[in-house]
């Protein structure tokens, strides 16, 4: 990943939803340790107080749990936490834009249904 | 700890205010990034923190002393500019060298392996050195000493692109190894604002805003869509800046009072939301009109 500046996102949540991918692509997987604020910095070329605010948004969410002195571990639950937040966040946010694109465009509920059932049976058929 | 207190610092120039009662504290170990326009006071006000001019008035404390005349500011703190004097009987090498002698904390390693890098000539004298590497020179000084407090007033001019990167990394790199204050002052804050922790903005001679970087970006919104539903959403707002696009429509910049499902209804009432990049927001926040430039082509 290479982070956007241009500002369409946050460089902190950008941090996060990489570490998240990380996490669900188990690349890390629960109970290992998860890069420093340090690491991060030096990768993304970010100041460590940025790469900080990513990492504590995900053990707010206890995505990420702290051990005293040794640094933040992915916690056992990481995974479906963070499913259930893409679900309920980033596709619901998605949706918005969708519908609102649709009657800027005139597209009534039952053509953009119809829409999504073709990519989707697209999607099935690769 | 306090690395910088200035309480109401003013300093005057005959009758003009170049810096104006400002106030503002600097933690120990951060990266802030002084931003404005020419003329802002800049200059005036890293010069008065580095202990080079005295200020008309107020309290500036570095180190918790007054930095003029002070002998501990000016050994733990090094200033970086453009103007950068050294003595012209020595070569760069031999700067090099004084430098080690003058800094507690100098790495000359690091000061010898950052100078072949950018291909440096030790038999070389300052004063005939293009802009660029007179930059990159004076660069390699304030990274290698180290000092407790490092201020770099525009240090990239003449810097071409490539190595203006390298050194924004240099300098990010050798900070996560060795923390320490660095205030950074530059025109271009979209190249710097990814390693900086704060934003201190000034606007003739006054403080405007200082932050978290994070936080300014997140200071104000974009809304752009039809010129009346975007002024009925913008209304109770702060203008910031205001553009009309083709007919009918407008783009406005405002401080981002909103919360989340406020500009979700906004969305859905057609209207595209858009963050504002630190760089232009600081260009509005500090522009005399809510037009900018456009303002004086039109004459209607």
């Amino acid at each position: 990943m290479i982070v956007q500046g241009d500002g369409t996102k946050p460089i902190y949540i950008q941090i996060a939803e990489w570490l998240e991918t990380e996490i669900l692509s188990e690349n890390i997987k629960p109970d290992e340790k998860i890069y420093s604020q340090y690491q991060l910095a030096e990768m993304y070329n970010i100041n460590p107080a940025t790469a900080a605010k990513g990492l504590t948004i995900l053990a707010n969410e206890a995505v990420l749990y702290k051990k005293r002195g040794l640094g933040m571990f992915v916690s056992s639950k990481a995974k479906a936490i963070i499913l259930k937040k893409r679900k309920g966040q980033t596709l619901k946010n998605l949706v918005t834009d969708l519908v609102s694109e649709a009657k800027r465009l005139d597209v009534s509920e039952a053509e953009l249904i119809g829409m999504i059932k073709l990519a989707n049976s697209q999607g099935e058929g690769k | 700890m306090k690395v910088i207190e200035c309480n109401q610092v003013s300093k005057v120039y005959g009758n003009h205010h170049a810096v104006d009662q400002l106030s503002f504290t600097i933690e120990e170990n951060k990266i802030t990034g002084l931003i404005g326009r020419n003329g802002a006071g800049k200059t005036t006000l890293l010069k008065i923190i580095a202990g080079y001019l005295r200020k008309t008035s107020g309290e500036m404390n570095v180190f918790s002393e007054e930095p003029f005349n002070n002998l501990k500011v000016s050994a733990n703190m090094i200033f970086v500019d453009d103007q950068m004097n050294f003595p012209t009987a020595l070569n760069l090498g031999e700067l090099l060298k004084a430098a080690d002698s003058f800094y507690e904390n100098w790495d000359m390693e690091l000061a010898k392996r950052l100078f072949d890098y950018f291909s440096l000539n030790p038999k070389q004298r300052h004063d005939s050195l293009s802009k660029g590497m007179k930059s990159t020179f004076n660069m390699i000084v304030g990274l290698a000493s180290r000092c407790s407090l490092t201020i770099f007033d525009e240090p990239t001019t003449g810097m071409d692109v490539s190595v203006r990167k390298d050194f924004y990394r240099a300098l990010l790199k050798d900070y996560i190894a060795y923390p320490r204050t660095i205030i950074l002052s530059s025109h271009l804050l979209n190249e710097i604002e990814d390693i900086l922790e704060d934003i201190l903005l000034i606007k003739d001679g006054e403080k405007y805003l200082h932050m978290s970087v994070s936080d300014v970006k997140e200071y104000a919104v974009g809304i752009s869509g039809e010129g009346t539903i975007v002024n009925q959403w913008t209304k109770e707002n702060e203008i910031l800046y205001k553009k009309s696009l083709g007919t009918g429509s407008s783009y406005v910049v405002v401080k981002n009072d909103f919360t989340e499902s406020m500009l979700e209804r906004a969305k859905l009432a057609g209207l595209k939301i858009s963050p504002v990049a630190a760089e232009d927001l600081c260009i509005y926040l500090t522009s005399k009109t809510n037009g900018g430039i456009d303002d004086v082509f039109d004459r209607s």
